[in-house]
């Protein structure tokens, strides 16, 4: 017998991005995402993380932006910093969060790491490395301090310390030496902002200043520009423009308001 | 047997031009881009050549402090951007047709023989290019100051003002307006060597900012009538 | 077994289905390697591993060697390359012994001649498939300077090739750049491990047992294979 029912498919849908191969195949050129070479880098100390990132954006060998966020808020205890597609950080980090602001209105409880880090990787697994967010998650909750990093793909792992993007390989030199247990905090601190500026000055793709987030048991700070090293130099020469710099190549001035005599007005 | 092609043998199209004549891929690239940017500036009886000091490939910085511009003669420098090792072959190569110019001649080659030298050298490897975009700044036979930027196969013309390498589709426009006052309507006195120089420290400073392979220190050659003089100016090193 | 498979007679090429390689590829390689400025001349370090591909094939091999009295050269990527290097040197170095003229071949000049013999290779697109550091102590001080595969050289206070550029570099800058006439000895010696340290910790190609060369006022010196201690967190 024939039918009209067609059988549900299971799982996750894709047609959308077969289609898009099609239509590259047949010569569409899509919009180009901003990737941006990052340096972003966690570690844990004693009785916290620290969470820093460089704050360059750049588009090909041109930098789109020199100071730009790239950690991001989850929850008042759990921080997130993001490196690859920039719109894909934003937008998986932004989604989680307010899921887990939604749960904690209904709980009454504090957010958890491990609901995060689930929600996070599930998102990214869901959608097979197509959202290209690699992250580096920490946070604060009554486990204690937990730190771990995100692949596109879905994976996780905890770690003591981590490094992402194009800097990550100068960073991660700067922690394989100083890194120890039980850092106090400025040390931490101190050694996350050294391998950053590494991030910095070694990588093309990272640049401009270091931004810090520092969890700590019901205590969350956050550290706007806690470097910035490379100065800016000021200008050499005055470049304001003298009065009539600019072509007039026509001038013409039309009266809106036409006045004509009239009768004068009866003020009796 | 020959064992080792030339460029001009190698078959880029795959084995006998199968593969239907589609390009395969080389295995060795002899071609790099090592960034950089170079700036020629010219005035009544000056000129200015500037270039940064990076060398980069990829996001790594190979050096901070590689001289792209060398000078040549008395009233000549060359500043060399694209890929470094055939910048630096076609230094060496000049100077020693330089060279061997003076032996034969017994004087310094004039500016307007080094620009078509320099010229008929980057043409003369029409097929197999140096990769390497050259900006030539000094002063004609009159004293004036000139400044020629060259393709990398050899086609060359002098403005007040040009740009070559990494950062020139930023920089031009700048210089353009401020040095060759393009659509400035009141502004047109000639400047001074001193303002000049201040032009070309902002330039790369403003260069810096936005291109990843301009930075770390500039090298600025001044050159006029008593000769050729240097100065340095930090950059960005991030 | 039908060797005349091939019916292309230059066997500069090889066939892989419609794909056109050339011959030239690294197949027995050696990682990243280091050099640096201090005060009393140049520091270079590298491993003693040759791989083949994946696999860690000879643990004993020697990456540093000299030429004449106040040079050495350290090198990576392929080791045959390498090593025909070597001989290109000692023959060169013969040759110069030869005139007996009283002329010396120092860091300079062998830079020079290095650069030129990789350069003239990339142009006939049949590349010595290497990245070298050559230092030496000339003029009164430390001579550091680097060429590889494509021709592309420099000098520099600090060197590091490979995955060394990015695992390696930054560290050196740090402890180097701005103050290579007051690093001491002991300090760069300290140096070299931190780098060698890391470059063990995170390059997949490399092996805790390693070789260092100082080149001074006095000459060279290159020490015997050694390691340093490792803390594996986690």
């Amino acid at each position: 017998m024939e039918t009209n029912i067609i059988p549900r498919k299971g799982g996750f849908n894709f047609d959308n991005y077969k289609r898009n191969l099609f239509l590259e195949q047949k010569g569409l050129t899509l919009p180009k995402v901003t990737k941006t070479g990052t340096t972003i880098v966690g570690a844990l100390f004693k009785d916290g993380v620290v969470l820093g990132a460089d704050t360059r954006a750049t588009g090909g060998s041109i930098v789109q932006d020199k100071d730009i966020i790239k950690i991001s808020y989850i929850a008042p205890n759990i921080y997130c910093c993001g490196a690859g597609t920039a719109a894909d950080t934003l937008f998986t980090t932004a989604l989680i969060s307010s899921q887990l602001e939604l749960h904690r209105l209904t709980t009454g409880r504090q957010s958890r790491f491990n609901s995060a880090e689930t929600m996070l990787k599930q998102l990214l697994f869901r959608h097979q490395g197509h959202i290209g967010a690699a992250l580096i998650l920490g946070g604060y909750d009554i486990n204690g301090p937990v730190l771990a990093h995100i692949y596109p793909h879905g994976s996780s792992e905890h770690h003591p310390y981590i490094t992402m993007g194009s800097g990550s390989l100068a960073a991660v030199s700067v922690l394989e030496t100083r890194w120890t247990k039980n850092l106090e905090r400025q040390d931490a601190i101190d050694m996350v902002k050294d391998a950053v500026e590494a991030g910095i000055f070694n990588d093309l793709g990272s640049g401009s200043n270091v931004n810090l987030v520092v969890i700590e048991k019901n205590k969350t700070e956050s550290l706007r520009e806690y470097s910035k090293p490379t100065p800016h130099h000021p200008k050499n020469c005055d470049y304001k423009y003298k009065r009539g710099t600019t072509a007039i190549l026509k001038e013409s001035i039309k009266d809106l308001v036409v006045v004509t005599d009239g009768e004068a007005m009866d003020i009796s | 047997m020959n064992f080792v092609p030339t460029a001009l043998e190698f078959d880029t199209y795959g084995q006998n031009g199968q593969n239907g004549g589609v390009p395969t891929s080389l295995y060795f690239d002899p071609y790099d881009n090592n960034g950089g940017t170079a700036l020629g500036l010219s005035g009544e009886d000056y000129s200015i050549v500037a270039s940064d000091t990076r060398q980069s490939s990829g996001f790594d910085i190979y050096s901070r402090c590689d001289q792209k511009a060398t000078k040549l003669t008395e009233n000549s420098v060359l500043a060399l951007g694209g890929f470094r090792a055939d910048g630096r072959s076609l230094t060496k190569r000049i100077i020693q047709r330089m060279e061997w110019y003076r032996h034969a001649h017994e004087k310094e080659m004039s500016f307007r023989a080094i620009s078509q030298l320099l010229s008929v050298t980057l043409y003369s490897r029409r097929f197999f290019p140096y990769y390497a975009f050259s900006l030539l700044g000094g002063l004609d036979e009159n004293g004036k100051g000139v400044v020629c930027s060259f393709d990398s196969v050899g086609s060359y013309h002098d403005e007040p003002s040009c740009v070559v390498g990494s950062g020139s589709a930023l920089m031009q426009s700048f210089v353009d307006n401020q040095i060759a006052f393009h659509n400035q309507q009141v502004n047109n006195e000639p400047i001074s060597l001193e303002k000049a120089i201040r032009i070309v420290k902002d330039s790369f400073d403003g260069v810096a900012e936005r291109d990843i392979y301009t930075g770390d220190s500039l090298d600025i050659f001044i050159i006029t009538r008593d000769g050729v003089t240097t100065e340095q100016y930090p950059l960005r090193k991030d | 077994m039908n060797f005349d498979n091939n019916n292309n007679n230059n066997n500069f090429y090889e066939s892989v289905g419609n794909v056109t390689k050339q011959t030239t590829r690294p197949i027995v390689t050696g990682t990243s390697i280091i050099g640096f400025k201090y005060r009393d001349g140049i520091m270079i370090a590298a491993d003693n591993l040759a791989s083949y591909g994946s696999l860690a094939r000879f643990k004993s091999v020697e990456r540093i060697f000299p030429v004449g009295e106040f040079t050495c050269i350290a090198g990576s990527g392929d080791l045959s390359d390498f090593q025909y290097i070597k001989h290109l040197l000692e023959s060169l170095m013969i040759k110069e012994n030869y005139i007996d003229d009283g002329h010396v071949l120092t860091a300079p000049h062998i830079h020079e001649y290095l650069t030129q013999i990789l350069y003239g290779r990339r142009s006939k697109l049949n590349p010595l498939w290497n990245s070298l550091i050559i230092g030496g102590f000339h003029d009164g001080e430390g001579y550091l300077g680097y060429a590889d595969l494509l021709g592309t050289a420099h000098k520099s206070s600090t060197i590091a090739t490979g995955l060394g550029t990015q695992l390696m570099h930054p560290l050196l800058r740090k402890s180097v750049e701005g103050r290579e006439n007051e690093v001491t000895e002991e300090e760069a010696i300290e140096i070299v491990n931190d780098c060698m340290r890391v470059s063990y910790y995170r390059d997949a190609r490399s092996l805790n047992k390693f070789q260092r060369a100082k080149i001074t006022a006095k000459g060279f010196e290159i020490t015997e294979p050694y390691s340093v201690d490792v803390v594996w967190h986690e």
